[in-house]
């Protein structure tokens, strides 16, 4: 089993957002340093040398839950100089999906690579959906110890080579132009650390991914940029992109000015000419035709094992079917809810089925069709959190694929700007020269590499407590889940 | 091959400061620094112009949330919230997303683009309860945006006959019912407040420019152009007016008003069959609507009048969508109460009431009533309406916050008749005196954005043509029924929350 060093990796901001606020009244203080003498968790620091209490680092603060502790700073300062707030901060950033509390809960598991608990680090308040749908937990543990649990799964279940990931669950497709360099190399080695994979997503395989070859899926999507005889080779993963969630069935355009030289070079465009990529494959329309790529993939790459990515209408079903004989290995259905690039926010709403309906869906299509056993079945958009995760296995995936949740992690609010002027505003969408400095690639990597563990911790919790010692027993287990029904609530 | 029908949008931007979802406090313990200026892309932070050494009070209104500035501040000087007035635009329905997102469309013309996925709840009532389909792999769809390939959004107004009889000589012999057709599926209705001069004048020239009708009361219209010494024929825009005539008298105005318009509209009642002919006998050539509220009896309603020969029907609820049809529902506590359906659910009632009696290609439906969004226009469609008529998105993008301070105001002074006159709550953006040609811009570049974002739900589907979508409910995912296929299998039965 892989276990990659935890290390703390803090905020890269100065002033993390934080739920509560630890206010001190600088009137009132005499920098006496009794609060930094008492805090455990550091929020108090008077640096040697000065004389003056640095400002609190609130983050760090565990709330008023602290009031019954000896070393509650409120009422250890001599002077009534602190008080506890919850911040304006908080009160603003989060949405339903992403709630202010899984934001910051994906901060803090990025930072110290620990498992959270408690409901509101592991749902929404979408209303719907995975935010409705619980574990049925039994009452009594088998007493399972955490390290006979295994979390790996087997990508391939067809002939061929066999290719297992330690974790169920591996970074979905972000193109070089969507993201910076330095997020694509951090992802990628958070995903060499904990033996999984990361995706180029549409954009070019980029040189400097070179030496992480064994641990990235490259795309092949309808516009064919960057698809490359070389690149195919190099993989163990060819990733065809039928559709993505967050814009079922709408094409894909960049913009001329972002068509920057490096850009264009990978994508073997003209420079400053806008790129349009098509839906759907202009030559496939239907399995036969479907089935050519994938033999043209596995001409070019005979080891190399082939996952179809498809949005979820309602005939997924017989999407997976057809995929399962045009030859591929992984159908990786990709939800309406998901998605990290821009997309137009009616497709993002309206076009196409959510996640939570289309797993069951075509798991159980495919176990009618007898065929569920060759198929590794992948769920992506709109898991935020492990539990998500577990859920989507429980409804009858084999993994899932995250984005959103990795942005989170190296610090995305969710403003959603991806686009628009000059680019992300925290670094991170964006290959602009000057923002992108912003996410430094060790750093990114090892919130990435701590997200991961608490994620697995998180997962090999709820199989604990089901008595599985492996995730490939929470497959379709209907049976650990139970739908609340809000709408009836007493 | 006709012209490809195009809208130009052009940037437009508002009059007022609009109502921003944030506000940011800098605090007194700032020293002038000036990170948050370069953290900010959006310039909220800036120096001031008249002393460069400090920095000016933030321009909320262009803050997008980002938190930046907040957290490079190094002395944790910036505050941000949510604005105050935000929560307070519109309502329930008319939601502040709705109007700012609405906004932004008629400033600048394009498709509301976001990134990091979706950020709204699961799912809700009304159009909020079902998705729109694609197409995947199989069947092709098409690319109608960036306009490789076109996706037409005409439809056709008027009876569509079943069949056509030729005479000895080749010669149509059936009488053909005169036929309108319009470059998309959205014309406008009359709006529920703020019918002044102006915002008539800026909806007509925005009519005019996209092809489309608008719905007009005639005793209002022909007023405030009078005031303004022009009359409506003058205007050159009486080609796209629908006047809502509620009772036809012998006035010589009215028999005018249908002989020169394409389009009239009369209002239901008892006798509205009888107004019917009458305006069919003045004026064969015009195409006589009926204006049939959603209430009880509605699909009886509509079949006796398809029946009877009217050619279209114009379908309305109230502005929140809300039908004048109740139904018994149960709450958990087994009570029983009754509540409006909405208007999606009675648009496929009756739609489905008349293909099942092989009638529906026999009349138009128009469908009004809280349509918000331009989802709301694919999705009235699929649920059988062949148009739709939109009124606040209108209003909305003449910057209006729906804040019903002037609908409030007309009540008051309506209940304070003979005591002292009351000091007039002023519209906050001053409805009254926006400029008719900005106003059609900002309408233009609405409609622009909306029709954009019907493309794109069509080409998903892969549908070519807006008129195939009209009932395809097999192009809907309604989450009643998917529920049912998926978690019924899934879940043995719902649990209640303790």
């Amino acid at each position: 089993m892989i276990s990659p060093a935890i290390k703390i990796a803090s905020s890269r901001f100065p002033n993390e957002i934080s739920e509560i606020e630890v206010k001190r009244d600088v009137s009132k203080c005499i920098n006496c340093g009794t609060c930094a003498k008492v805090c455990p968790f550091g929020v108090h620091e008077r640096k040697t040398g000065y004389n003056r209490v640095s400002k609190p680092l609130s983050y760090l603060c565990i709330g008023t839950s602290c009031e019954d502790n000896p070393f509650y700073c409120v009422n250890r300062c001599p002077r009534n100089a602190l008080s506890l707030d919850i911040s304006s901060e908080y009160s603003t950033i989060g949405d339903y999906r992403w709630t202010r509390d899984l934001i910051i809960g994906t901060w803090k598991q990025a930072e110290t690579g620990m498992p959270l608990k408690g409901r509101r680090y592991e749902i929404g308040n979408s209303g719907g959906g995975f935010d409705r749908i619980f574990f049925n937990f039994p009452k009594d543990e088998d007493g399972i110890e955490d390290e006979d649990i295994s979390t790996g799964i087997e990508l391939n279940r067809r002939k061929g080579k066999k290719i297992s990931i330690e974790v169920p669950f591996y970074g979905g497709g972000m193109s070089f132009g969507s993201v910076s360099l330095s997020v694509m190399l951090a992802r990628a080695k958070a995903a060499r650390a904990w033996g999984t994979f990361t995706c180029t997503g549409e954009g070019g395989y980029p040189e400097k991914l070179k030496e992480y070859d064994d641990n990235v899926i490259t795309q092949v999507a309808t516009g064919l940029f960057g698809v490359m005889e070389d690149t195919i080779q190099r993989v163990k993963i060819v990733e065809f992109k039928y559709a993505q969630g967050a814009k079922p069935g709408l094409g894909g355009h960049l913009l001329g000015d972002k068509v920057t030289p490096e850009v264009a070079r990978m994508r073997e465009a003209v420079l400053g000419s806008s790129l349009f990529s098509p839906f759907p494959f202009h030559s496939v329309y239907s399995v036969e035709d479907h089935k050519k790529h994938v033999d043209w993939i596995k001409e070019i790459n005979p080891d190399a094992i082939v996952s179809v990515k498809v949005s979820t209408p309602t005939d997924v079903d017989m999407v997976a079917v057809g995929s399962y004989y045009a030859g591929a290995n992984i159908i990786h259905l990709d939800g309406s809810y998901g998605g990290t690039g821009a997309a137009p926010d009616i497709a993002k709403k309206n076009i196409a089925m959510p996640i939570e309906y289309a797993i069951p869906k075509v798991h159980e299509f495919l176990k009618e069709q007898g065929m569920r056993d060759k198929m590794t079945l992948i769920a992506s958009g709109g898991i935020r959190t492990a539990h998500d995760a577990a859920k989507a296995i429980a409804l009858g995936a084999d993994g899932v694929v995250i984005g959103t949740a990795e942005l989170v992690a190296l610090g995305c609010v969710r403003c959603g700007n991806c686009e628009s002027g000059r680019g992300c505003p925290r670094g991170i969408a964006t290959t602009d020269p000057e923002l992108s400095r912003a996410v430094d690639v060790e750093w990114g990597a090892q919130r990435l590499i701590n997200l991961y563990a608490a994620w697995r911790s998180e997962i090999v919790e709820v199989l604990r407590r089901f008595g599985m010692r492996s995730v490939k027993e929470l497959v379709g287990r209907y049976d650990c889940l139970c739908y609340v029904d809000i709408t009836r609530r007493k | 091959m006709p012209k490809k029908y195009s809208i130009d949008v052009t940037p437009t931007p508002p009059r007022y400061p609009p109502v921003g979802k944030f506000e940011i406090e800098r605090g007194e313990n700032c020293i002038n620094c000036g990170r948050c200026a370069i953290a900010c892309l959006y310039d909220v932070h800036k120096r001031q112009e008249e002393d460069p050494r400090c920095m000016a009070e933030p321009v909320d209104y262009r803050c997008k949330g980002c938190f930046s500035c907040i957290q490079e501040c190094p002395r944790e000087a910036l505050a941000i919230r949510e604005n105050k007035e935000y929560p307070k635009l519109g309502d329930s329905y008319w939601t502040p997303e709705i109007i700012s997102s609405n906004w932004y469309q008629a400033e600048t013309g394009k498709i509301p683009v976001s990134g990091a996925g979706y950020r709204g709840p699961f799912s809700g009532e009304g159009f909020d309860s079902m998705w729109t389909d694609m197409s995947e792999i199989v069947r092709p769809t098409r690319d109608g945006i960036h306009g490789r390939e076109y996706i037409s959004t005409v439809v056709e107004i008027g009876r569509k006959l079943p069949a056509i009889k030729f005479d000895a000589i080749g010669e149509i012999a059936s009488p053909t019912p005169p036929a309108l057709s319009i470059p998309l599926p959205i014309i406008f209705n009359t709006p529920p407040f703020g019918r002044y001069g102006n915002v008539y004048e800026a909806m007509a020239k925005a009519a005019s420019y996209l092809g489309t009708f608008m719905i007009v009361d005639p005793d209002e219209w022909f007023k405030s152009e009078e005031n303004r010494e022009g009359g409506i024929g003058n205007r050159g825009h009486t080609s796209h007016l629908i006047p809502h005539i509620s009772h036809l008298t012998p006035h010589t105005f009215e028999a005018d008003l249908i002989k020169t318009c394409k389009m009239v509209e009369l209002e239901y009642e008892e006798d509205v069959l009888g107004m019917v002919n009458e305006a069919k006998k003045l004026s064969p050539g015009t195409i006589v609507s009926v204006r049939v509220p959603f209430g009880d009896n509605v699909e009886k309603i509509v079949e006796e009048l398809t029946y009877a020969g009217v050619e279209v029907i114009h379908l309305y609820a109230d502005v929140n969508g809300q039908t004048f049809k109740k139904s018994l529902i149960k709450n958990a506590s087994q009570q029983t109460f009754r509540k409006s359906l909405f208007i999606k659910d009675m648009t496929l009632n009756v739609h489905r009431h008349l293909v099942d009696l092989k009638i529906r290609d026999e009349v138009t439906l128009i469908v009004s009533g809280g349509i918000a969004m331009a989802e709301h226009v694919a999705k009235s469609i699929v649920c059988g309406a062949d148009l739709t008529a939109i009124d606040l998105p209108l209003l909305i993008a003449l910057e209006c916050r729906y804040c019903k301070e002037c609908l409030n105001n007309q009540t008051f002074k309506k209940s304070l008749i003979g005591n002292a006159p009351q000091a007039p709550q002023s519209c906050p953006i001053e409805l009254k005196n926006a400029n008719p040609e900005w106003g059609a811009k900002r309408i233009i570049n609405l409609i622009g954005a909306w029709r954009n974002q019907l493309l794109e739900v069509l080409g998903a589907m892969g549908l070519r043509e807006v008129r195939r979508l009209r009932g395809e409910v097999g192009r809907a995912i309604f989450i009643e029924e998917i529920e049912k296929e998926t978690f019924d299998k899934v879940f043995v039965s719902p649990q209640y929350i303790k």
